[in-house]
């Protein structure tokens, strides 16, 4: 049998990361990765963890500003850095533009992907804001949906983006 | 849920990597972006002792040093290669390759280095084994290759997917090694072992540190396709890297590297295919006769693919690209 | 419609705000205090004997808090089908064999995972290794290995041969029918193994706390997986409680009772703790159910004008270890080959055969792509042998509004032939049919036609619904609802339903859904009919309510109901509309004058609710559904004639689903159809050797990214209404439309390049190597 816990490796450590805004300290091993610190530990579940294998987007979040898949970092080399997570998008009850445009255009539906697809939308956004069609299938490439086939997904960044388009729900 | 533990250590330099591993011991291993080795230590592939995070070590910008070789730091990510203006401007195939790899999520998180020390994949290999073949392969330490059960023991045809290695190597790119004794210097394409159970030539404790590639000159151009099934997020079925150069009158080839990756354990120099070309007036024939010799390069079945299915999109694909090559070398030669 | 308020209304989802803020709880979201985690072990082997289990090692490991085997269990097996014919043929852990590569043997739950893995490290198990068969023709001949030898036989000649199923159906005389005919052709179709693709990993938690059973699990119907739980846990129904959660996705694969759900419940009693078990991606894609592969054989003989005269089907399954869907998927086949067009002469028989694969569930469509697929694409080769275009052969078959179908069954208003008309019209069909191939270079432009239709409901026990209107003191109406929001919208639906009857604003409505201990019954998303069966029952529940109210405000007027009206929360008399009183009044008086009685609504409906049995899997003798839905499609493709790559362009989708209640929610699934057929036609494949799975993640199985995104055009016919107060019929709309599309593209790719596609998926090898034979011919 593959020996699982070597003794005296793998020792604990504390770091600090600060999440939306909010300074946390959390004692981590090294083999935990920042979506389980989020998820187990900080207790924001906002973020999903869809695949473990780096594929899927639905656990991405912002590290320092860039899109990051968060099962496959460390939360050792976490420390002292800035993380955003879905959480930390709305104001209180006021989401933000691209929240917004993802009701409007009926860009949700069983939602699981939302949380991923709305933080690599909100980096290019940030980073890109009026992005071209290529631009905003480039960006979004990494984050898979099976609900919507992506239509309203790209629709929603438009909208976001005051690109022309209107919402189509009320 | 990596399943096991390992100890942790952060270097603040390449040269403090190399003596942590050194004195780590023969498991540890450094990482980078971690985007594929994380998901080589989730399925066991990999299972390091301990790992040297370079995270905290912040790479250089990509700079042009006295003899006009573009240098880039190892630890750039892949994002700032694919978006940075020099590189766009001057070597506009290794901003392609960098754009083409993966998604934008990997390519903000991996770094050139790491993309090149990929290891080599296989869809028997890269899964857990915890109910399927649960009996380990040649790479994994066993003793049996499932998709080649007349391998010997000493044989992977795992295969090298780094989108890319061709670009660099068809580049004439070199590669700079911090090791515990100092550095060296070498062409790209001698990482390669040619083996897939242990793909790089690299030693224990050394670490990729630049990636120096020579300036183009006049007269040059480059052609690059990655093949894949799908726009974005995957692994190429095969990759395309050409560098040629035109004589004078811009009709004859006078100088190419045709590089064929992500079909074999290393990326492979096209090289009768670089004969049919170089000396020959570029055109339909001449790119006709290249493609018909891309065979030679003996692609590797993988991840679905038929051999006859990657040649013949091969074939296509070169003549294609040895078609943009040209337009390219041209287009160069009439602004010089 | 231009009276209604609310149905009909592109209203943003209920359950929006929750899930773009990371609010909204999925199962693997659930936390309790001492949650331990479960593991399974499973086969390594696609068919062995079990000779030896020894678990001691793997309890006696500290941190570890329970183990079990098929010996921990009451031994009670279950199905996806448990009828007289097709009882439950599997249990939840195996029992002396495995038949499929991995099979759920053995579950622990320990503190950690590294803990759990380690304990089924330690499980020892000795297998004796059996002949085992993938192949379906080669599973049926007398000598292959039985991998359910002792099951009911199903047909009456021997071998048994792992058939596991067989549905015969037919009408009219196809012999005579072919005799007749002016043109016959045959040809034989396959299709691939396809995964569901939710984004969600299958979780379960579970708790047993003061002898009851608490379930947090991600599925397609609580009631069901209660049902199932407590039957193979031998509890007491009332003893199982399965919370609410949100759901990630399903399409078909979170249907059924999983072995993870049994286990992490049944570890719980044990431990006394919560267990929770997260299905790790690869134990998804390489042990968990996908849908169905089909081969099937097609021989139809038409008119020279095109009319069909007969057809003889035989559509043979591919149905994994254990019977799961297999046996349905056959008569859906039958079902989906009758719906849109007249054959007067039909003999079909379809078989489903154990195999030593992992189990197959519904998958999208269920059977309805893989047999329209088949018919759709033989009819454009017989149109084409024929001289006449693909409109018009369809058009030639199509079934008019009312026809009686030979189950008995009525299309009522069909808007068939409206589809075709509208589809060819705004894609220009004719003008752009027929160019491609004639086309030079090396981009070829093709258009395709596919045609559809789809049950809305049928009666599967207990495909009823009931739902309680709740009216609160405030005077606003919170909705009671087993039905589950799976993604499609339902508690927004239900939720527009109910302020349609009531006329209150769509916020003000409240919906509690989906819990078995606090809603009525509910048969779940599955089977396609839950806008019309759960919404029934909400317009009634609701009309319920309003009804009471507007009683009381009769006694209170002293007048009659018929004089009053309801507006904005408002009962008002129709004679004297100032004469009014506010809900929240009228609850008070009722509260006040009636000892205490407070208004409930009360609903209930059923798919044909005065039929009393299901349609019969063998024969298809009995009544199906009563509301079919109808679709043309048409796919413009662009193939690459040199490489073979392949891509949907743009997809036209005209359909009768009756009448939309939320348009956009309606056009959410289509788009997410047509994303989905397009994955199956050139992208998906589960790759599978000796039973292994090759792909097991999302990087080697080739779900369409946003780069594969084709333009997605939609037209309704609408062909039914909503009148508050009066029985409504809708039609379904989130399964159907994966079929006709798919058969779009295949035609789409004949006409830009000539290969005629017998085989999903459509990969660049096999153009390729079609167009290359074509010009050889040539």
């Amino acid at each position: 049998m593959a020996d699982r816990s070597r003794e005296l490796s793998g020792k604990s450590q504390v770091i600090s990361i600060e999440v939306n805004g909010e300074l946390h300290e959390v004692t981590v091993r090294p083999r935990h990765t920042l979506v389980e610190v989020l998820r187990e530990k900080i207790g924001l579940t906002g973020t999903k963890d869809g695949c473990e294998q780096g594929v899927c987007g639905a656990c991405t979040i912002l590290l320092e500003g860039r899109p990051a898949l968060s099962c496959l970092t460390l939360a050792i080399e976490c420390d002292g850095k800035k993380v955003r997570t879905v959480e930390g998008l709305a104001n209180g009850e006021k989401v933000t533009a691209i929240q917004q445009a993802f009701l409007d255009q009926g860009a949700v539906q069983c939602g699981f992907c939302t949380p991923g697809m709305l933080m690599s939308a909100t980096a290019l956004l940030e980073k890109n804001p009026k992005p071209s069609l290529p631009e905003i299938k480039k960006a979004l490439e990494g984050n898979l949906c099976r609900c919507t086939g992506y239509n309203a997904i790209v629709a929603a960044v438009r909208q976001a983006s005051g690109q022309g388009v209107d919402p189509v729900m009320q | 849920m990596i399943l096991f533990d390992f100890q942790y250590e952060r270097a603040r330099s390449l040269a403090e990597a190399a003596t942590l591993l050194a004195s780590l011991g023969p498991d540890a291993r450094v990482m980078a972006g971690g985007t594929d080795l994380l998901p080589n230590m989730r399925t066991e592939i990999a299972r390091p002792a301990a790992l040297v995070g370079l995270g905290g070590i912040t790479a250089a910008e990509p700079q042009v040093d006295a003899e006009d070789n573009i240098r880039i730091d190892a630890l750039t990510r892949l994002a700032a290669i694919a978006d940075s203006p020099l590189i766009r401007k001057r070597q506009p195939m290794l901003a392609e390759a960098a754009r083409a790899v993966a998604s934008n999520q990997i390519r903000q998180m991996g770094t050139l280095g790491g993309n090149l020390c990929q290891d080599t994949r296989c869809l028997y290999l890269n899964q857990q084994h915890d109910f399927q073949f649960v009996a380990p392969c040649y790479k994994r330490a066993g003793s049996c290759c499932y998709p080649f059960p007349q391998n010997k023991p000493d044989v992977c045809w795992s295969v090298y997917m780094s989108d890319i290695a061709p670009a660099l190597i068809a580049l004439e790119a070199e590669i700079s090694i911090v090791g515990e004794s100092g550095m060296r210097r070498l062409p790209l394409e001698q990482l390669y072992s040619g083996n897939g159970l242990k793909p790089f030539t690299l030693g224990k404790n050394e670490v990729i540190e630049a990636v120096i590639v020579p300036a183009t000159p006049a007269r040059s151009g480059y052609g690059y396709h990655k093949s894949s099934r799908r726009g974005g997020l995957e692994f190429a079925t095969s990759v395309i890297a050409v560098a040629l150069r035109l004589d004078d009158a811009l009709m004859r080839c006078t100088q190419a590297r045709i590089v064929i990756g992500a079909v074999r354990e290393q990326p492979i120099r096209a090289e009768a295919a670089e004969k049919a070309l170089v000396g020959h007036e570029v055109g339909a024939a001449a790119y006709d006769a290249a493609a018909a010799a891309v065979h030679e390069i003996k692609p590797l079945p993988h991840h679905g693919f038929t051999k006859s299915f990657i040649v013949d999109n091969l074939r296509v694909y070169l003549r294609r690209v040895l078609a943009h090559a040209v337009e390219r070398a041209r287009a160069s030669g009439m602004v010089a | 419609m231009s009276e209604l308020s609310h149905i009909g209304k592109s209203y943003r989802r209920k359950d929006g705000p929750d899930k773009v803020t990371g609010r909204a709880t999925y199962s693997q979201d659930v936390k309790l205090p001492g949650t331990l985690i479960g593991r399974i072990l499973r086969s390594p082997h696609p068919h062995a004997r079990i000779l030896r289990i020894d678990t001691s090692k793997a309890a006696a490991l500290p941190g570890v808090k329970a183990v079990i085997t098929v010996d921990d269990t009451k031994g009670i097996k279950h199905g996806f089908v448990e009828t007289p014919r097709y009882p439950p043929d599997q249990e939840v852990l195996a029992r002396e064999r495995v038949v499929y590569v991995g099979e759920e043997i053995a579950a622990v739950a320990a503190v950690d995972h590294i803990t759990a893995q380690q304990a089924l490290e330690l499980i020892e198990i000795d297998y004796e290794i059996l002949p085992a068969v993938f192949d379906p023709v080669q599973a049926m001949e007398p000598q292959a290995p039985q991998i359910h030898p002792s099951h009911p036989k199903v047909r009456d000649e021997l071998p048994y041969s792992n058939i596991g199923g067989r549905t015969t159906s037919g009408w009219g005389d196809v012999e005579a029918g072919f005799a007749e005919s002016d043109y016959v052709r045959i040809d034989r179709f396959e299709s691939h193994l396809r995964t569901h693709g939710y984004l969600e990993p299958q979780t379960t938690i579970a708790h047993w706390e003061n002898d009851r059973l608490n379930v947090w699990t991600s599925s397609m119907g609580t009631f069901i997986k209660r049902a199932k739980l407590a039957r193979t846990l031998d509890l007491p129904y009332s003893a199982v409680r399965v919370h609410k959660v949100y759901v990630g996705g399903t399409f078909g694969g979170k249907i059924d009772l999983y072995s993870h759900e049994y286990c992490a419940s049944r570890l719980s009693m044990i431990a006394r703790r919560p267990v929770r078990i997260v299905a790790s991606r690869e134990e998804i894609f390489s042990a968990y159910r996908h849908g169905q592969p089909l081969a099937m054989e097609i021989k139809t003989g038409v008119k020279k004008d095109g009319t069909i005269v007969a057809q003889e089907i035989r559509v043979i399954n591919n149905s994994g270890g254990y019977r799961g869907s297999g046996v349905v998927v056959i008569f859906l086949a039958w079902g989906f080959t009758m719906i849109p067009y007249r054959i007067p002469n039909l003999k079909f028989e379809g078989l489903s055969v154990y195999t030593n694969y992992t189990v197959r569930a519904p998958q999208r469509g269920h059977g309805c792509p893989q047999i329209r697929f088949a018919i759709e694409s033989q009819l454009d080769k017989i149109a084409e042998d024929l001289g006449i275009d693909p409109v018009t052969i369809r058009l030639r078959n199509a079934r008019e509004p009312w026809e009686e179908l030979p189950n008995g069954d009525n299309v009522h208003e069909a808007g068939l032939i409206e589809c075709i008309k509208v589809a060819a019209e705004k894609s220009n069909f004719l003008a752009k049919y027929g160019k491609g191939r004639n086309a030079s270079g090396n981009i070829r432009r093709g258009i395709g036609m596919g045609v559809s239709g789809y049950f809305g409901g049928s009666l599967i026990y207990p495909n009823g619904s009931g739902v309680i209107v709740k009216m609160n003191d405030d005077g606003t109406p919170t909705v009671l609802t087993g039905g589950i929001d799976v993604g499609q919208g339902s508690e927004t639906v239900i939720c527009q339903i109910v302020a349609e009857e009531l006329s209150v604003d769509i916020d003000e409505v409240k919906i509690i859904s989906s819990d078995t201990d606090t809603t009525p019954q509910d048969i779940g998303a599955w089977i396609s009919g839950m806008t019309y069966v759960t919404g029934n029952a909400a317009r009634q529940a609701a009309g319920n309510a309003r009804q009471k109210m507007l009683e009381l405000a009769a006694l209170r007027f002293n007048t009659d109901i018929e004089d009053l009206a309801i507006k904005d929360k408002t009962i008002f008399r129709r004679s004297n509309p100032a004469e009014r009183i506010s809900y929240r009044d009228i609850i008070a008086y009722s509260i006040a004058t009636r000892r205490g009685d407070t208004i409930l609504g009360e609903g209930f409906w059923r798919t044909m609710r005065d039929e009393p049995t299901h349609p019969s899997l063998a024969t298809t003798k009995g009544r199906w559904t009563e509301n079919y839905a109808f679709s043309c499609q048409v796919a413009e493709v662009e193939v690459d004639i040199e490489t073979g790559e392949a891509r949907l362009i743009k997809a036209l989708t005209v359909h009768d689903c009756g009448f939309p209640i939320n348009p956009a929610l309606v056009k959410g699934q289509i788009d997410g159809q047509v994303s989905m057929a397009l994955g199956h036609a050139f992208l998906e494949e589960v790759l599978t050797k000796n039973g292994y799975t090759l792909n097991p993640t999302w990087l080697d199985y080739r779900m369409p990214t946003i780069h594969e995104m084709a333009e997605s055009e939609d037209a309704d016919v609408i062909t039914e209404q909503y009148s508050v107060g009066k029985p409504y019929r809708t039609k379904e709309v989130g399964e159907g439309l994966v079929s006709g599309i798919l058969a779009a593209i295949s035609n789409a790719i004949y006409d830009a390049t000539g290969v005629y596609m017998t085989s999903t998926p459509f990969t660049p090898e096999r153009i390729v190597k079609g167009a290359r034979k074509l010009a050889r011919t040539a």
